[in-house]
């Protein structure tokens, strides 16, 4: 499993298997600007892999008045 | 993907400059960006007084960041909207960063001006976000020119600004559209205002906050649920998805072609300016919004039962 924690909702859901930083995006329905992805406090491009076993948050960029 | 720079595993791309960068390199690239703005559009001085507009959120506190780490002289100033489950983080975000940096920060209450926006939200019918928008950049004009600052500068991105620029386009209206841009010169009774971060999203400086560490709020505010800036704000985000650089080009092209334009139709037709009689700032109606509003506020006070 992989975990994913979404910030700011913090919403938490697992993905099965392997993909790419990319692909989760996809999955949430996000675009490759519109969230950091970050595991173990470091940012991953869209092309990095994600593994069985990571911890990973997706931090949507949203900027307040 | 690796760092253009250094070769290096790269932490941000970024598909609009087609191009990516390593943490150690992103920070650069970011500063450079900013130091290009302030340069171009001759935004501060070496011996200016920088007043810095802070929320709490990323994109004013990097603002803060970067301008001290260019040299300038900043000091800030934080508008307490005394918003139940956001002003409190808010202001603590910015007292928090500002202490670390040892920069000095002011506050203005607006509940000691009896404007607390829970109590204007419930006394006026219009948008809050619009009235709350009002009162900030009052607030923050006011003190620059009372405190002797020769510019004022806010933390405005290129998102932002290309969601202004397209609303106004939408309705074209023509007298916001002469006047809009990284920078406004000062004039009678308005402190001059730059926009040093006009050429960087948002996700860039996200990621450029998430490097360098900078502790901002993340939630937005409870009331701006239904303001209209979101929907465009991911209307062009779709756009820049499908093509890359639309955003920056849309914002140059129409600082260069078409506010020049606008800013001669203006010419002929701006309001001219005089002293509000109630408070004295600059404004084309007799009384300015802000005593206006002071009014409504007072007035729905004197009803029972409202
Ligand atoms: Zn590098
Ligand atoms: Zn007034």
């Amino acid at each position: 499993m992989i975990h994913v924690r979404l910030e700011p909702q913090g919403r938490e859901l697992r993905l099965p298997k392997a993909c790419t930083a990319l692909k989760l995006l996809r999955e949430l329905g996000l675009g490759v600007n519109s969230a950091l992805v970050i595991r173990d406090g470091e940012l991953l491009t869209p092309d990095r892999r994600l593994n069985i076993g990571d911890e990973i948050v997706v931090r949507t960029v949203a900027s307040r008045g | 993907m690796k760092c253009r720079k250094c070769k290096a595993l790269a932490a941000v791309a970024l598909p609009s400059h087609n191009t990516a960068f390593c943490p150690d390199c992103y920070p650069v690239f970011v500063r450079s960006q900013v130091e290009r703005a302030i340069h171009r559009h001759k935004m501060i001085a070496p011996d200016d007084r920088v007043l810095v507009a802070v929320s709490g959120g990323k994109d004013s506190l990097a603002l803060t960041l970067l301008l001290h780490e260019l040299g300038h002289d900043v000091h800030g100033l934080h508008v307490d909207l005394d918003i139940p489950g956001s002003s409190t983080d808010a202001r603590a975000a910015c007292e928090g960063f500002f202490a670390k940096l040892g920069l000095p920060l002011a506050v203005v209450e607006l509940r000691r001006e009896g404007l607390a926006i829970p109590l204007v939200k419930s006394r006026i019918k219009r948008p809050i976000c619009s009235v709350c928008g009002k009162l900030k950049r009052h607030y923050f004009n006011k003190f620059a020119l009372e405190n002797g600052f020769s510019v004022l500068a806010t933390g405005h991105n290129l998102d932002d600004e290309v969601s202004r620029l397209f609303a106004n386009t939408v309705r074209w209206d023509a007298s916001y559209l002469s006047d809009q841009g990284p920078v406004l010169p000062a004039a009678d009774g308005f402190a001059r205002k730059v926009k040093p971060m006009y050429r960087l999203t948002e996700f860039e400086i996200a990621n450029f906050s998430f490097l360098r560490g900078i502790d901002h709020v993340i939630a937005g505010c409870p009331y701006s649920g239904r303001a209209s800036f979101p929907v465009y704000k991911n209307l062009w985000s779709n756009l820049e998805e499908r093509m890359h650089g639309a955003k920056v080009q849309f914002y140059e092209n129409f600082l260069r072609d078409g506010r020049p334009v606008f800013a001669a139709w203006a010419e002929h037709r701006e309001d001219p300016l005089s002293p509000c009689t109630v408070c004295g700032y600059p404004t084309s109606a007799e009384v300015c919004g802000v005593c206006r509003i002071r009014t409504m506020v007072a007035a729905e006070s004197d009803t029972p039962g409202t």
